[in-house]
Parts: structure tokens; sequence; C-alpha cells
């Protein structure tokens, strides 16, 4: 792996207030609307709506849920002011296209700023993607309980092979 | 058996480097020497040095788009996936074309 993953730390781009363990509704659009409220209430996404209409025109572009019940759908946007994601987690399953045919329960949102020259940040995304490939993670990441845990379980470096 | 390979998806940002990290895995898994490069948002990393093209016995593209530099693959025994094949089932993938290497060898 030549990715530098000493400068590697997530609460660069991801905090408590990107998090909700527990997603209201049942439907992909509605979850995507959660997380993206959460965006804006951070301060990381300027235009709801707008942001919202190209996270979905990705998804028409090809789905984005990986199986074991984690979906990352993304939206490459004028309406991001900064690159970051957040991380939402249902009790219920929502229907979603999967590689696996399977709903999912956690729904990892990258939010990508349409001209970023922050490339920290798209790194840090990267890193998120590469953690998970690995199965045993997701499998970790159903177990969370609680908000720090989560964060906490991002911050682990990904294995170097 | 040497691979190398490149991936790249639609916009660059997660299954790009998901596919690249789940295909390395296994194809270091069933003890083979691979490499691979990401053409991705923040444009190329990992570039395959014209050394390791060479030496490969095969050339790996998980991509949903169209990379750049195809023509240095020229010559070479060349497999196009989509990213989400290699995610799915990078095992398998690699077994396959691995198989149909030796049959057609």
């Amino acid at each position: 792996m030549k990715i530098d993953i000493n400068n590697f730390n997530i609460s660069q781009v991801l905090t408590k207030n990107l998090v909700s363990l527990d997603i209201q509704s049942r439907s992909k659009t509605g979850a995507i609307e959660e997380l993206t409220d959460l965006l804006v209430a951070h301060g990381d996404v300027s235009d709801k709506q707008g942001f919202i209409d190209d996270v979905l025109l990705r998804e028409t572009e090809g789905m984005t849920g990986l199986g074991q019940g984690v979906a990352i759908p993304h939206g490459k946007s004028k309406a991001v002011k900064n690159t970051t994601l957040a991380i939402g987690i249902s009790k219920n399953d929502i229907a979603w296209e999967s590689l696996d045919n399977k709903p999912v329960n956690i729904i990892i949102l990258f939010a990508v700023k349409d001209t970023d020259a922050n490339t920290l940040h798209i790194k840090l995304l990267q890193k998120v993607a590469i953690l998970l490939a690995d199965e045993t993670f997701i499998e970790r990441l159903h177990k969370i309980k609680t908000k720090e845990e989560l964060i906490k379980l991002f911050e682990v470096k990904p294995e170097e092979e | 058996m040497k691979i190398v390979g490149v991936a790249a998806c639609t916009s660059g940002i997660a299954h790009t480097y998901i596919a690249r990290e789940k295909v390395m895995k296994a194809a270091q898994k069933l003890g083979y020497e691979i490499h691979m490069e990401t053409q991705g948002t923040i444009g190329t990393e990992n570039e395959l040095t014209p050394e390791q093209i060479k030496e490969a016995d095969f050339v790996l593209l998980v991509v949903d788009i169209k990379i750049g530099g195809k023509d240095r693959f020229k010559g070479k025994k060349v497999v196009e996936v989509p990213t989400n094949t290699a995610i799915k089932a990078p095992t398998k993938l690699i077994e396959a074309v691995v198989t149909k290497l030796h049959a057609t060898a």
C-alpha cells in the first residue's frame, strides 16, 4: 500500500453530529434525506435538495449497496461546502439496490465538493472506502452501540498489506 | 502469476478504492503478485510501472468508465469487468481469469 496512512484521522471529517444511530425512515430516499439534514445542520451542505438530487443521480448510475447491509450513496455536488461524510444506522431494513440483493441498515453518505482542491478530505473518504472492503470491519460496524464506538472504529488504521 | 490492473468507477470516490482493496487482498491470498493502479477523482495513484506491466501475465481492468493509458497494455491479455463484480466476488473473479488463462495457454 502506497497510501500514507500515518495522516489518517477520521475525526477530521466525522463528528458525532454527523452520525445517527436511529434513522427513522424506512425508505432509501428518506434515509438519504435524514443524513442530508445532518450535513446541512453541520454546515457542510448548503442546498439540501440540490445535494439530494445529485446523490440520487449517482444512484441511477449503479448500485451503491455493497452487501452485508451497507450502502455508500455519494454525491459530488455544487451543494457541498466541505467534503465529508455522514453515517446512519437503522433498526429497520431499508430497501436498497445491493450486490447481495439484500436490504441495508448502515448508510454511509459521502458528500464531495464539486471542485475539491482539498485532497486530504478526499483521501480520508478513500480510507473509509478501504476499511469497507474488509468484511470483519463491517461485522464490527453492525455491533456498535454508541456514536463514540462508531467513530473510534473508523479511527483504526486500515491494515497494511 | 503476476497481475497488473486498473480500478476506476463512475465518480471516482468510493468504488474504485473498495474494488482495488478487494482485488489486491484476494490475489495476495491466492499467492499472486499484483499491482493495481487507481484512476479516481483525485487523479492516478499507484501508477503502474512499465516493468510491472511487462512482467504481468494479464491485465485486470476493474472499471465502469473509460480509463486513460489503455495503450500501455497493447499485446497483453486484458480482462475487463465492472467494479461491482470485483467487490462482490474478488476471489472468484481472479480464479476464473487464471483458469481461463491456463486453458488457453
